[in-house]
């Protein structure tokens, strides 16, 4: 365990850090060419809210193998926790992009390939919670939830890497192109790697908060048990 | 293990109805109503491949959702649990889903393509993709299965749990048998063939491993 | 045939807010029967379902072995013959299909012979052994549901309520089985039934 004190550092110079990658996204990094008005600077939002969506599926896939393995409660807390909030991030990811859609190309939705890679993998999410849900044994439900989570993870990275292709879509190149080169302005980079550290820093912090708070509740049942 | 699940079948034929009625209906329901003539020519491939693979797609849903929760309902699920390895019962349901799906399509396929019309160049391909496309959706549906078996109101939790998996696999499908309509090349389905073939390798190869931990929670 | 021995300690059993089953522990030996007993809902069949591996303890340890050798979860069902309420067989086949079914699992060879003989020592008639399951009388089907538990002669029977649905003659037929086993096998009984109670050696009395 940390102590608190470096708990407590950390926090502030995480909210020190995203002030200056607000600040970043605003007025630091020059207007993209290309883009209708000021739209690109969503950029420095959209995709590190898509980068911990996944990131936090690998999470929660991580999790969902050890409890799989070692049969420890906390392991499944920690998959469900990483669900939750890669659910929350796939949300704003999703309404981030649509927003962009609407300002570039006049509608939220377009049934871009990237569009309804994201959307599934919103269900995949949802679908993950629904059967957390349906399970009332625990133990049961953690192999279950997991044994899903495994799955759909194989069947994932078809989505991303065969649709998109086999399609022509409207997105933007990914921040490396096909031609695998860096297009873009050095000063947008700058702030875009800074989001993306900012970002995954409040995931981390999001997600130990939440294992920490299943610790204690886990703690708290075994004691009343054993009155 | 199999053969018990046919003869059961045989004796019951639950699944053989629901899935070859569903399908039936959906068929001359699209049949009637779109029929033939009313797509534009340069439009066909699109829409024939996709009305195809919805149709086979929920057809196969109806009944491929039942191979594990008959168990349970019957209260053999228990019994089966303390008598067999979980592999020989993955096996089994596997070799039956797969087989289901396969009488379904021989059935259903010639059929659409005579009321709808559709013209196949590449017969061969076609049927190559069928054959693969057959056992990614049957591999899919019955780790699904095995997961909604246990827990509660399994019939809606099915398509809520299958569809984002099988998502990809149907757009890979219908491409593939866009491709197939109109050129008679291998070279033209291969992309498509590859990507469900891998499919269906993998989750096949990743059951394995999860479908113990899912039979015995 | 090898002997199996069962340890269990402090087992506990949760669903959701509910608690089934608190801190149970005890030893299955060979050649001695436990008694289950406690009012419904106490979690005996829990206990059972806990000791045959086909649900998972929420706190609490189950350890197998055979001879000396620790046995691991997978195989535990290899060892164990369960019956209980909620295991069904088909209804769709025989009384000899389901049983030919169930040996073939287990990968033994039976013969048509061996396996009839076994469903008239429980007290079916040979006549009846090839309708279909759902023709049964539920004693019939008691009767079936316990053929299946001993056709692979297991060194651990956890029964589950076994003269349930039999009548005076069905409970001797239980009676003999357990007689049968008693010598060799760990045996559990789950039951209220005075007569089953006093099959037992040792008992665990379950509730609040």
């Amino acid at each position: 365990m940390i102590e608190k004190t470096t708990w407590s550092i950390w926090h502030w110079l995480l909210g020190a850090w995203m002030l200056v990658v607000v600040y970043g996204a605003f007025f630091y990094a020059p207007t993209a060419q290309g883009f209708v008005g000021e739209s690109a600077r969503i950029v420095f939002f959209h995709v590190p809210q898509a980068w911990v969506a996944v990131l936090a599926f690998c999470v929660n896939l991580w999790a969902s193998l050890r409890y799989l393995a070692r049969r420890d409660p906390l392991d499944d807390a920690r998959a469900a926790a990483a669900a939750r909030l890669g659910l929350v991030f796939c949300v704003l990811a999703t309404l981030t992009g649509s927003l962009f859609a609407k300002v570039m190309w006049g509608e939220f939705w377009n049934w871009d390939p990237r569009q309804i890679s994201i959307v599934i993998l919103l269900l995949v999410y949802a679908a993950y919670f629904a059967l957390r849900e349906a399970v009332a044994d625990e133990e049961r439900r953690g192999g279950l939830a997991a044994a899903y989570a495994a799955l759909a993870f194989v069947t994932m990275p078809f989505l991303v890497f065969v649709v998109p292709r086999i399609y022509f879509s409207l997105h933007p190149d990914t921040l490396i192109n096909v031609r695998g080169e860096i297009d873009m302005d050095g000063r947008m980079l700058q702030v875009l790697l800074a989001a993306l550290v900012g970002f995954t820093g409040v995931f981390i912090w999001l997600y130990t908060l939440e294992v920490r708070v299943a610790r204690v509740l886990m703690a708290r049942r075994r004691r009343e048990e054993n009155v | 293990m199999f053969a018990k699940e046919v003869r059961s079948e045989l004796r019951a034929r639950v699944a053989v109805n629901a899935i070859g009625l569903f399908g039936l209906t959906t068929l001359v329901a699209v049949a009637y109503q779109i029929g033939p003539y009313q797509i534009h020519e340069q439009d066909r491939p699109h829409l024939l491949a996709a009305l195809l693979w919805i149709i086979l797609f929920f057809a196969a849903l109806s009944g491929l959702q039942r191979v594990f929760v008959k168990e349970e309902d019957a209260h053999t699920a228990k019994t089966l649990r303390l008598a067999a390895s979980p592999l020989a019962v993955w096996g089994g349901k596997l070799a039956f889903n797969v087989a289901l799906l396969a009488a379904l399509e021989t059935f259903l396929v010639p059929l659409y393509c005579i009321l709808m019309r559709m013209m196949v160049q590449g017969i061969l391909p076609l049927i190559a993709l069928l054959a693969v496309g057959c056992l990614a959706m049957a591999a899919t549906a019955t780790m699904v299965a095995a997961i909604i078996a246990r827990a509660a109101g399994s019939g809606t939790l099915f398509a809520i749990l299958a569809v984002p998996l099988m998502l990809p696999l149907l757009v890979m499908l219908i491409q593939g048998t866009r491709m197939a309509m109109t050129s008679p090349a291998w070279g033209d389905i291969l992309p498509a063939l590859q990507g469900v073939g891998a499919l269906a390798g993998v989750t096949v190869v990743t059951s394995i491993y999860l479908f113990p931990v899912v039979w015995h929670d | 045939m090898s002997t199996v021995r069962i340890t269990f300690s402090a087992l506990g059993k949760r669903f959701g807010a509910h608690s089934v089953l608190k801190g149970v522990s005890g030893e299955l030996r060979p050649g001695c029967a436990m008694v289950i007993t406690g009012p419904n809902g106490s979690g005996k069949s829990t206990l059972l379902n806990l000791l045959a591996g086909v649900m998972r303890p929420s706190s609490g340890a189950i350890d197998y072995r055979q001879g000396e050798t620790p046995l691991p979860r997978h195989l535990w069902h290899t060892v164990v013959g369960m019956a209980s309420s909620d295991m069904a067989v088909y209804e769709e086949l025989s009384a000899l299909e389901n049983l030919h079914f169930f040996a073939r699992l287990r990968g033994l060879g039976r013969s048509p012979g061996e396996l009839e003989r076994l469903l008239c020592e429980l007290g079916l008639e040979a006549r009846d052994l090839r309708r279909p399951v759902s023709t049964y009388s539920s004693g019939m089907k008691q009767r079936v549901k316990l053929a299946q538990a001993v056709v692979h002669e297991p060194p651990v029977l956890l029964l589950d309520e076994p003269s349930s649905n039999l009548d005076e003659r069905g409970h001797e037929t239980a009676a003999s089985l357990v007689k049968r086993f008693r010598p060799h096998a760990a045996l559990a009984v789950a039951t209220n039934d005075p007569r089953e109670m006093a099959w037992g050696d040792e008992r665990i009395h379950l509730g609040q």
